[in-house]
Protein backbone atom coordinates (compact mmCIF):
# COMPACT_ATOMS: atom_id res chain seq x y z
CA UNK A 1 0.00 0.00 0.00
CA UNK A 2 1.41 3.37 -0.95
CA UNK A 3 1.15 6.29 1.41
CA UNK A 4 0.76 9.77 0.03
CA UNK A 5 1.42 11.49 3.33
CA UNK A 6 3.62 10.18 6.11
CA UNK A 7 3.92 12.09 9.33
CA UNK A 8 6.15 10.79 12.01
CA UNK A 9 6.44 12.14 15.52
CA UNK A 10 6.04 15.72 14.41
CA UNK A 11 6.46 18.54 16.89
CA UNK A 12 5.98 22.20 16.16
CA UNK A 13 6.58 25.10 18.47
CA UNK A 14 5.87 28.78 17.96
CA UNK A 15 7.42 31.58 19.93
CA UNK A 16 4.75 33.12 22.16
CA UNK A 17 3.46 36.06 20.21
CA UNK A 18 4.07 39.02 22.40
CA UNK A 19 4.53 42.33 20.65
CA UNK A 20 8.10 43.31 20.89
CA UNK A 21 8.50 46.42 23.01
CA UNK A 22 9.38 49.63 21.26
CA UNK A 23 12.57 51.43 22.12
CA UNK A 24 10.96 53.76 24.64
CA UNK A 25 9.28 51.03 26.65
CA UNK A 26 12.45 49.04 26.47
CA UNK A 27 14.47 51.82 28.07
CA UNK A 28 11.89 52.55 30.75
CA UNK A 29 11.52 48.93 31.72
CA UNK A 30 15.13 47.95 31.18
CA UNK A 31 15.69 46.18 34.53
CA UNK A 32 12.63 44.04 34.10
CA UNK A 33 13.52 42.96 30.58
CA UNK A 34 17.00 41.99 31.59
CA UNK A 35 15.73 39.86 34.45
CA UNK A 36 13.06 38.08 32.51
CA UNK A 37 14.93 36.76 29.55
CA UNK A 38 11.80 35.09 28.39
CA UNK A 39 12.09 32.21 26.02
CA UNK A 40 8.51 31.10 26.10
CA UNK A 41 7.20 28.81 23.43
CA UNK A 42 3.90 27.35 22.56
CA UNK A 43 3.83 23.80 21.32
CA UNK A 44 1.12 23.67 18.70
CA UNK A 45 1.77 20.08 17.66
CA UNK A 46 3.08 17.54 20.15
CA UNK A 47 4.28 14.31 18.69
CA UNK A 48 1.71 13.56 16.03
CA UNK A 49 2.13 10.55 13.73
CA UNK A 50 -0.17 9.25 11.04
CA UNK A 51 -0.21 8.13 7.46
CA UNK A 52 -2.67 8.75 4.70
CA UNK A 53 -3.23 6.16 2.00
CA UNK A 54 -3.68 7.09 -1.62
CA UNK A 55 -7.34 7.74 -2.33
CA UNK A 56 -8.33 8.00 1.28
CA UNK A 57 -10.27 10.86 2.82
CA UNK A 58 -9.05 11.76 6.26
CA UNK A 59 -11.08 14.04 8.50
CA UNK A 60 -9.55 16.11 11.27
CA UNK A 61 -11.72 17.45 14.06
CA UNK A 62 -11.01 19.28 17.27
CA UNK A 63 -11.63 22.48 19.16
CA UNK A 64 -10.33 25.86 18.03
CA UNK A 65 -6.63 26.05 18.73
CA UNK A 66 -6.17 22.29 18.81
CA UNK A 67 -3.57 22.50 16.05
CA UNK A 68 -5.64 21.50 13.03
CA UNK A 69 -4.58 24.33 10.78
CA UNK A 70 -0.98 24.09 11.88
CA UNK A 71 -1.08 20.43 10.90
CA UNK A 72 -2.43 21.29 7.46
CA UNK A 73 0.26 23.93 6.96
CA UNK A 74 2.90 21.37 7.91
CA UNK A 75 1.56 18.97 5.30
CA UNK A 76 1.36 21.76 2.76
CA UNK A 77 4.97 22.60 3.49
CA UNK A 78 4.63 26.30 4.21
CA UNK A 79 5.94 25.70 7.71
CA UNK A 80 8.58 23.28 8.89
CA UNK A 81 8.33 20.90 11.81
CA UNK A 82 10.52 21.65 14.81
CA UNK A 83 11.11 17.93 15.22
CA UNK A 84 10.09 14.83 13.34
CA UNK A 85 9.39 14.61 9.64
CA UNK A 86 6.64 15.14 7.14
CA UNK A 87 6.77 13.35 3.82
CA UNK A 88 4.39 14.23 1.02
CA UNK A 89 4.78 12.64 -2.37
CA UNK A 90 2.26 14.38 -4.61
CA UNK A 91 1.05 17.68 -5.89
CA UNK A 92 -1.12 19.42 -3.34
CA UNK A 93 -4.00 21.80 -3.70
CA UNK A 94 -4.61 23.83 -0.65
CA UNK A 95 -8.18 24.94 -0.24
CA UNK A 96 -7.19 26.66 2.94
CA UNK A 97 -7.66 30.27 2.27
CA UNK A 98 -8.85 30.70 -1.25
CA UNK A 99 -7.30 33.25 -3.52
CA UNK A 100 -4.15 33.64 -1.47
CA UNK A 101 -2.09 34.32 -4.56
CA UNK A 102 -4.46 36.78 -6.16
CA UNK A 103 -3.29 40.28 -6.75
CA UNK A 104 -6.02 42.95 -6.71
CA UNK A 105 -4.59 44.94 -9.60
CA UNK A 106 -4.30 42.00 -12.00
CA UNK A 107 -7.26 40.93 -14.09
CA UNK A 108 -9.15 37.72 -13.46
CA UNK A 109 -7.42 36.07 -16.38
CA UNK A 110 -3.94 37.13 -15.27
CA UNK A 111 -4.67 35.91 -11.76
CA UNK A 112 -5.85 32.54 -13.01
CA UNK A 113 -2.59 32.11 -14.87
CA UNK A 114 -0.26 33.09 -12.07
CA UNK A 115 -2.25 31.24 -9.42
CA UNK A 116 -2.42 28.10 -11.53
CA UNK A 117 1.33 28.10 -11.98
CA UNK A 118 1.88 28.79 -8.29
CA UNK A 119 -0.33 25.83 -7.45
CA UNK A 120 1.65 23.44 -9.59
CA UNK A 121 0.74 23.63 -13.26
CA UNK A 122 2.83 24.79 -16.16
CA UNK A 123 1.77 27.83 -18.13
CA UNK A 124 0.54 25.71 -21.05
CA UNK A 125 -1.50 23.49 -18.76
CA UNK A 126 -3.24 26.53 -17.28
CA UNK A 127 -3.92 27.92 -20.73
CA UNK A 128 -5.56 24.63 -21.76
CA UNK A 129 -7.85 24.78 -18.75
CA UNK A 130 -8.49 28.49 -18.92
CA UNK A 131 -11.90 28.23 -20.55
CA UNK A 132 -13.02 25.49 -18.14
CA UNK A 133 -11.93 27.54 -15.17
CA UNK A 134 -13.73 30.62 -16.43
CA UNK A 135 -16.85 28.64 -17.29
CA UNK A 136 -16.97 27.03 -13.86
CA UNK A 137 -16.71 30.37 -12.10
CA UNK A 138 -19.69 31.69 -14.11
CA UNK A 139 -18.27 35.21 -14.13
CA UNK A 140 -16.75 35.24 -17.60
CA UNK A 141 -17.86 38.80 -18.33
CA UNK A 142 -15.54 40.12 -15.61
CA UNK A 143 -12.44 38.21 -16.64
CA UNK A 144 -10.62 41.20 -18.07
CA UNK A 145 -11.29 43.46 -15.13
CA UNK A 146 -8.94 43.79 -12.18
CA UNK A 147 -9.84 41.52 -9.30
CA UNK A 148 -10.10 44.48 -6.93
CA UNK A 149 -13.38 45.37 -8.64
CA UNK A 150 -14.88 41.96 -7.83
CA UNK A 151 -17.37 41.35 -5.07
CA UNK A 152 -16.17 38.96 -2.39
CA UNK A 153 -18.45 36.27 -3.76
CA UNK A 154 -17.00 36.62 -7.25
CA UNK A 155 -13.50 36.57 -5.83
CA UNK A 156 -14.14 33.27 -4.03
CA UNK A 157 -15.79 31.71 -7.06
CA UNK A 158 -12.77 32.44 -9.17
CA UNK A 159 -10.37 31.20 -6.52
CA UNK A 160 -12.33 28.01 -6.05
CA UNK A 161 -12.48 27.39 -9.80
CA UNK A 162 -8.72 27.62 -10.10
CA UNK A 163 -8.13 25.35 -7.12
CA UNK A 164 -10.52 22.69 -8.34
CA UNK A 165 -9.06 22.61 -11.86
CA UNK A 166 -5.43 21.86 -11.21
CA UNK A 167 -5.89 18.07 -10.96
CA UNK A 168 -4.46 17.69 -7.52
CA UNK A 169 -3.54 14.31 -6.12
CA UNK A 170 -3.93 15.59 -2.62
CA UNK A 171 -6.48 18.15 -1.49
CA UNK A 172 -6.26 19.95 1.81
CA UNK A 173 -9.57 21.45 2.83
CA UNK A 174 -10.07 23.82 5.69
CA UNK A 175 -13.75 24.67 6.01
CA UNK A 176 -14.33 26.21 2.63
CA UNK A 177 -17.30 24.25 1.49
CA UNK A 178 -19.44 27.34 1.72
CA UNK A 179 -18.47 29.39 -1.31
CA UNK A 180 -20.85 31.85 -2.91
CA UNK A 181 -24.62 31.69 -3.08
CA UNK A 182 -26.75 28.59 -2.59
CA UNK A 183 -26.51 27.46 -6.21
CA UNK A 184 -22.77 27.84 -6.40
CA UNK A 185 -22.38 26.23 -2.99
CA UNK A 186 -24.05 23.12 -4.25
CA UNK A 187 -22.01 23.15 -7.43
CA UNK A 188 -18.72 23.59 -5.59
CA UNK A 189 -19.61 20.90 -3.08
CA UNK A 190 -20.46 18.49 -5.87
CA UNK A 191 -17.19 19.27 -7.63
CA UNK A 192 -15.25 18.74 -4.45
CA UNK A 193 -17.02 15.53 -3.55
CA UNK A 194 -16.40 14.33 -7.11
CA UNK A 195 -12.74 15.10 -6.74
CA UNK A 196 -12.49 13.33 -3.40
CA UNK A 197 -14.45 10.29 -4.49
CA UNK A 198 -12.40 10.19 -7.68
CA UNK A 199 -8.64 10.02 -7.72
CA UNK A 200 -7.70 12.54 -5.13
CA UNK A 201 -6.70 11.95 -1.56
CA UNK A 202 -8.17 14.49 0.80
CA UNK A 203 -7.46 15.81 4.23
CA UNK A 204 -10.48 17.61 5.50
CA UNK A 205 -10.65 19.87 8.54
CA UNK A 206 -14.12 20.79 9.66
CA UNK A 207 -16.46 21.55 12.50
CA UNK A 208 -19.33 20.22 10.45
CA UNK A 209 -19.72 16.76 11.97
CA UNK A 210 -22.28 15.63 9.41
CA UNK A 211 -19.92 16.42 6.55
CA UNK A 212 -17.13 14.55 8.32
CA UNK A 213 -19.31 11.51 8.81
CA UNK A 214 -20.54 11.64 5.22
CA UNK A 215 -17.29 12.22 3.32
CA UNK A 216 -14.44 10.80 5.38
CA UNK A 217 -13.11 7.26 5.55
CA UNK A 218 -11.19 7.89 8.72
CA UNK A 219 -11.09 10.63 11.30
CA UNK A 220 -8.54 12.01 13.68
CA UNK A 221 -9.51 13.96 16.75
CA UNK A 222 -6.89 16.48 17.67
CA UNK A 223 -6.75 17.98 21.16
CA UNK A 224 -4.02 20.33 22.36
CA UNK A 225 -1.68 19.25 19.61
CA UNK A 226 -2.05 15.56 20.25
CA UNK A 227 -4.11 12.83 18.66
CA UNK A 228 -6.84 11.95 21.13
CA UNK A 229 -8.67 9.41 19.05
CA UNK A 230 -8.44 7.95 15.61
CA UNK A 231 -10.56 5.66 13.49
CA UNK A 232 -14.09 5.20 12.19
CA UNK A 233 -15.59 8.71 11.64
CA UNK A 234 -18.88 7.90 13.39
CA UNK A 235 -17.22 6.64 16.53
CA UNK A 236 -14.65 9.41 16.76
CA UNK A 237 -17.26 12.09 16.17
CA UNK A 238 -19.54 10.63 18.85
CA UNK A 239 -16.72 10.46 21.31
CA UNK A 240 -15.70 14.02 20.51
CA UNK A 241 -19.23 15.32 20.91
CA UNK A 242 -19.65 13.47 24.20
CA UNK A 243 -16.44 14.96 25.59
CA UNK A 244 -17.08 18.51 24.50
CA UNK A 245 -20.56 18.31 25.88
CA UNK B 1 12.89 12.33 -17.58
CA UNK B 2 9.63 13.78 -18.79
CA UNK B 3 8.68 14.57 -15.23
CA UNK B 4 11.91 16.41 -14.57
CA UNK B 5 11.40 18.43 -17.74
CA UNK B 6 7.91 19.36 -16.68
CA UNK B 7 9.02 20.50 -13.25
CA UNK B 8 11.79 22.58 -14.80
CA UNK B 9 9.36 24.04 -17.31
CA UNK B 10 6.99 24.96 -14.48
CA UNK B 11 9.73 26.66 -12.48
CA UNK B 12 10.71 28.64 -15.54
CA UNK B 13 7.09 29.65 -16.12
CA UNK B 14 6.72 30.66 -12.50
CA UNK B 15 9.83 32.84 -12.57
CA UNK B 16 8.74 34.42 -15.82
CA UNK B 17 5.26 35.21 -14.52
CA UNK B 18 6.51 36.58 -11.22
CA UNK B 19 8.96 38.83 -13.01
CA UNK B 20 6.33 39.98 -15.46
CA UNK B 21 3.98 40.68 -12.60
CA UNK B 22 6.66 42.72 -10.87
CA UNK B 23 7.38 44.75 -14.00
CA UNK B 24 3.79 45.42 -15.03
CA UNK B 25 2.24 45.92 -11.61
CA UNK B 26 4.59 48.69 -10.66
CA UNK B 27 3.09 51.15 -13.08
CA UNK B 28 -0.25 49.45 -13.65
CA UNK B 29 -2.44 52.29 -12.49
CA UNK B 30 -0.35 55.14 -13.86
CA UNK B 31 -1.09 56.86 -17.16
CA UNK B 32 2.44 56.67 -18.52
CA UNK B 33 2.81 53.03 -17.54
CA UNK B 34 6.06 51.32 -18.34
CA UNK B 35 7.44 54.60 -19.75
CA UNK B 36 8.23 55.52 -16.16
CA UNK B 37 10.96 52.89 -16.26
CA UNK B 38 12.69 55.12 -18.76
CA UNK B 39 11.55 58.49 -17.51
CA UNK B 40 12.41 57.97 -13.86
CA UNK B 41 16.16 57.36 -14.27
CA UNK B 42 16.39 60.17 -16.82
CA UNK B 43 14.79 62.66 -14.46
CA UNK B 44 17.05 61.62 -11.60
CA UNK B 45 20.03 61.91 -13.93
CA UNK B 46 18.85 65.37 -14.97
CA UNK B 47 18.77 66.53 -11.36
CA UNK B 48 22.28 65.22 -10.75
CA UNK B 49 23.49 66.72 -14.01
CA UNK B 50 22.18 70.14 -13.10
CA UNK B 51 23.70 69.92 -9.64
CA UNK B 52 27.13 68.67 -10.62
CA UNK B 53 27.47 69.39 -14.31
CA UNK B 54 26.02 72.89 -14.32
CA UNK B 55 26.32 74.30 -10.79
CA UNK B 56 29.48 72.57 -9.61
CA UNK B 57 31.02 72.52 -13.09
CA UNK B 58 33.02 69.30 -12.99
CA UNK B 59 35.98 69.79 -15.34
CA UNK B 60 35.17 67.15 -17.86
CA UNK B 61 33.90 66.95 -21.37
CA UNK B 62 30.65 65.15 -21.58
CA UNK B 63 29.71 64.95 -17.97
CA UNK B 64 26.25 63.68 -18.89
CA UNK B 65 27.66 60.58 -20.55
CA UNK B 66 30.08 60.07 -17.67
CA UNK B 67 27.25 60.24 -15.17
CA UNK B 68 24.76 58.03 -16.98
CA UNK B 69 27.26 55.28 -17.79
CA UNK B 70 27.57 54.61 -14.06
CA UNK B 71 24.19 55.76 -12.83
CA UNK B 72 22.12 53.28 -14.81
CA UNK B 73 23.95 50.17 -13.54
CA UNK B 74 23.89 51.68 -10.04
CA UNK B 75 20.12 52.14 -10.28
CA UNK B 76 19.70 48.45 -11.00
CA UNK B 77 21.67 47.65 -7.88
CA UNK B 78 20.12 50.14 -5.49
CA UNK B 79 16.51 49.70 -6.58
CA UNK B 80 16.81 45.92 -6.26
CA UNK B 81 18.20 46.18 -2.76
CA UNK B 82 15.60 48.67 -1.56
CA UNK B 83 12.67 46.77 -3.06
CA UNK B 84 13.82 43.35 -1.98
CA UNK B 85 13.99 44.36 1.67
CA UNK B 86 10.18 44.27 1.69
CA UNK B 87 9.66 41.49 -0.85
CA UNK B 88 9.25 38.69 1.67
CA UNK B 89 7.25 40.59 4.27
CA UNK B 90 5.08 42.05 1.53
CA UNK B 91 4.13 38.63 0.21
CA UNK B 92 3.02 37.04 3.47
CA UNK B 93 -0.11 35.74 1.82
CA UNK B 94 1.79 33.76 -0.75
CA UNK B 95 4.46 32.51 1.60
CA UNK B 96 2.11 31.30 4.29
CA UNK B 97 -0.44 29.69 2.05
CA UNK B 98 1.22 28.35 -1.04
CA UNK B 99 4.28 26.19 -1.31
CA UNK B 100 6.69 27.45 -3.93
CA UNK B 101 10.36 28.37 -3.99
CA UNK B 102 10.48 31.58 -1.99
CA UNK B 103 13.73 32.74 -3.48
CA UNK B 104 11.88 33.15 -6.79
CA UNK B 105 10.27 36.26 -5.34
CA UNK B 106 13.68 37.80 -4.81
CA UNK B 107 15.01 36.72 -8.20
CA UNK B 108 11.94 38.26 -9.80
CA UNK B 109 12.55 41.53 -7.98
CA UNK B 110 16.13 41.73 -9.23
CA UNK B 111 15.14 40.70 -12.77
CA UNK B 112 12.37 43.29 -12.89
CA UNK B 113 14.87 46.00 -12.03
CA UNK B 114 17.15 44.61 -14.71
CA UNK B 115 14.38 45.26 -17.22
CA UNK B 116 14.60 48.93 -16.24
CA UNK B 117 18.30 48.87 -17.09
CA UNK B 118 17.50 47.37 -20.48
CA UNK B 119 15.04 50.19 -21.04
CA UNK B 120 17.66 52.82 -20.42
CA UNK B 121 20.35 51.08 -22.48
CA UNK B 122 19.34 52.76 -25.78
CA UNK B 123 20.30 56.10 -24.26
CA UNK B 124 23.76 54.79 -23.47
CA UNK B 125 24.09 53.34 -26.96
CA UNK B 126 23.14 56.71 -28.44
CA UNK B 127 25.62 58.59 -26.26
CA UNK B 128 28.37 56.10 -27.04
CA UNK B 129 27.66 56.44 -30.72
CA UNK B 130 27.89 60.23 -30.70
CA UNK B 131 30.49 60.93 -28.04
CA UNK B 132 32.32 57.76 -27.16
CA UNK B 133 34.17 55.11 -29.08
CA UNK B 134 30.87 53.70 -30.23
CA UNK B 135 29.33 50.36 -29.37
CA UNK B 136 31.98 47.87 -30.51
CA UNK B 137 32.60 44.16 -30.46
CA UNK B 138 33.93 44.45 -26.92
CA UNK B 139 30.43 45.29 -25.78
CA UNK B 140 29.15 41.87 -26.68
CA UNK B 141 31.82 40.25 -24.56
CA UNK B 142 31.95 42.57 -21.56
CA UNK B 143 28.32 43.49 -21.04
CA UNK B 144 26.97 39.94 -20.58
CA UNK B 145 29.79 39.24 -18.14
CA UNK B 146 29.08 42.41 -16.20
CA UNK B 147 25.39 41.62 -16.13
CA UNK B 148 26.05 38.18 -14.68
CA UNK B 149 28.51 39.53 -12.11
CA UNK B 150 26.20 42.28 -10.96
CA UNK B 151 23.20 39.96 -10.97
CA UNK B 152 24.96 37.45 -8.74
CA UNK B 153 26.18 40.05 -6.27
CA UNK B 154 22.86 41.89 -6.15
CA UNK B 155 20.86 38.70 -5.77
CA UNK B 156 23.07 37.52 -2.92
CA UNK B 157 22.69 40.77 -1.03
CA UNK B 158 18.94 40.90 -1.73
CA UNK B 159 18.42 37.35 -0.50
CA UNK B 160 20.16 38.12 2.76
CA UNK B 161 18.48 41.47 3.31
CA UNK B 162 14.96 40.31 2.56
CA UNK B 163 15.34 37.45 5.01
CA UNK B 164 16.99 39.48 7.75
CA UNK B 165 14.30 42.13 7.42
CA UNK B 166 11.65 39.53 8.22
CA UNK B 167 13.30 38.94 11.60
CA UNK B 168 14.50 42.43 12.25
CA UNK B 169 12.26 45.01 10.62
CA UNK B 170 14.61 47.89 11.34
CA UNK B 171 16.73 46.55 8.51
CA UNK B 172 14.53 48.24 5.93
CA UNK B 173 15.42 51.68 7.30
CA UNK B 174 19.05 50.88 7.90
CA UNK B 175 19.31 49.80 4.27
CA UNK B 176 17.92 53.11 3.08
CA UNK B 177 20.72 54.92 4.88
CA UNK B 178 23.40 52.51 3.74
CA UNK B 179 22.32 52.76 0.12
CA UNK B 180 22.50 56.54 0.07
CA UNK B 181 25.86 56.37 1.81
CA UNK B 182 27.12 53.88 -0.76
CA UNK B 183 25.93 56.13 -3.56
CA UNK B 184 28.31 58.86 -2.44
CA UNK B 185 31.09 56.41 -1.66
CA UNK B 186 31.12 54.94 -5.15
CA UNK B 187 32.61 56.89 -8.05
CA UNK B 188 29.32 57.53 -9.84
CA UNK B 189 28.99 61.27 -9.98
CA UNK B 190 32.73 61.93 -9.72
CA UNK B 191 35.80 60.16 -11.12
CA UNK B 192 37.90 58.15 -8.68
CA UNK B 193 41.06 60.20 -9.25
CA UNK B 194 39.45 63.47 -8.12
CA UNK B 195 39.18 62.04 -4.63
CA UNK B 196 42.06 63.12 -2.36
CA UNK B 197 44.61 60.36 -1.95
CA UNK B 198 43.97 60.07 1.77
CA UNK B 199 40.34 59.15 1.20
CA UNK B 200 40.73 56.96 -1.85
CA UNK B 201 41.43 54.04 0.42
CA UNK B 202 37.77 53.98 1.49
CA UNK B 203 36.64 53.72 -2.09
CA UNK B 204 39.15 51.02 -2.84
CA UNK B 205 37.58 48.80 -0.21
CA UNK B 206 34.18 49.26 -1.80
CA UNK B 207 33.57 46.36 -4.20
CA UNK B 208 31.07 48.46 -6.14
CA UNK B 209 33.85 50.82 -7.21
CA UNK B 210 35.31 48.12 -9.43
CA UNK B 211 32.03 47.00 -10.91
CA UNK B 212 30.80 50.51 -11.67
CA UNK B 213 34.14 51.54 -13.16
CA UNK B 214 34.12 48.46 -15.38
CA UNK B 215 30.68 49.43 -16.66
CA UNK B 216 31.89 52.95 -17.35
CA UNK B 217 35.00 51.75 -19.15
CA UNK B 218 33.06 49.62 -21.58
CA UNK B 219 30.38 52.22 -22.19
CA UNK B 220 32.64 55.25 -22.55
CA UNK B 221 35.83 53.92 -24.06
CA UNK B 222 34.87 50.50 -25.39
CA UNK B 223 37.61 48.93 -23.29
CA UNK B 224 37.38 45.86 -21.13
CA UNK B 225 38.75 46.39 -17.68
CA UNK B 226 39.80 42.82 -16.92
CA UNK B 227 41.37 43.50 -13.55
CA UNK B 228 38.22 45.21 -12.27
CA UNK B 229 36.12 42.41 -13.63
CA UNK B 230 38.33 39.87 -11.89
CA UNK B 231 37.90 41.65 -8.57
CA UNK B 232 34.15 41.88 -9.18
CA UNK B 233 34.03 38.16 -9.90
CA UNK B 234 35.55 37.49 -6.50
CA UNK B 235 33.26 39.82 -4.60
CA UNK B 236 30.17 38.68 -6.51
CA UNK B 237 30.91 35.09 -5.61
CA UNK B 238 31.33 35.97 -1.95
CA UNK B 239 28.11 38.02 -1.82
CA UNK B 240 26.17 35.40 -3.70
CA UNK B 241 27.26 32.53 -1.49
CA UNK B 242 26.77 34.50 1.71
CA UNK B 243 23.30 35.51 0.57
CA UNK B 244 22.29 31.96 -0.24
CA UNK B 245 23.63 30.78 3.09
CA UNK B 246 21.74 33.42 5.10
CA UNK B 247 18.54 32.87 3.12
CA UNK B 248 18.68 29.15 3.54
CA UNK B 249 19.55 29.02 7.22
CA UNK B 250 17.12 31.72 8.35
CA UNK B 251 14.42 30.53 5.94
CA UNK B 252 13.55 27.53 8.08
CA UNK B 253 11.98 29.66 10.76
CA UNK B 254 10.52 32.29 8.47
CA UNK B 255 6.97 31.12 9.14
CA UNK B 256 7.37 31.90 12.83
CA UNK B 257 8.36 35.54 12.38
CA UNK B 258 6.57 36.72 9.28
Amino acid sequence: MSYIVEIEDVWKKFPMKRDRPGFKEFMVNLPRFVKRNSNSYFWAIKGVSFKVKTGECLGIIGKNGAGKSTLLSLILGTIYPTRGYVKVSQRITPLLELGAGFHPDLTGRENILINGVLLGLTRDEVMQRMSDIIAFSEISEFMDMPVRTYSSGMYLRLAFSVAIHIDPRLVLIDEVLAVGDAAFQKKSQDALTGLIKGVATAIFVSHNMDAIKKICDRTIWLADGEIKAEGEPKKVVEEYLRCSG
Amino acid sequence: MLKVDRELRRKWDLLWLLTKKEVTLKYKRTSLGILWSLLNPILVALVLFIAFGVFMKFEMENYAFFLLSALFPWNWFSASIILSSVTLIGNVNLIKRIRFPRHFLIIATVLAQFVNLLFSLPIIVGLAYFYGKGPGMNWFLAIPILIVLQFAATLGICLAISMVNAYFRDMEYIIGVIISMLFWMTPIIYPLDTVPKAYQIYLIFNPLTYLITAWRDIFMSNSINWSNMGISLGSSLVFFLLGVLVFHSLGKKLDEVI
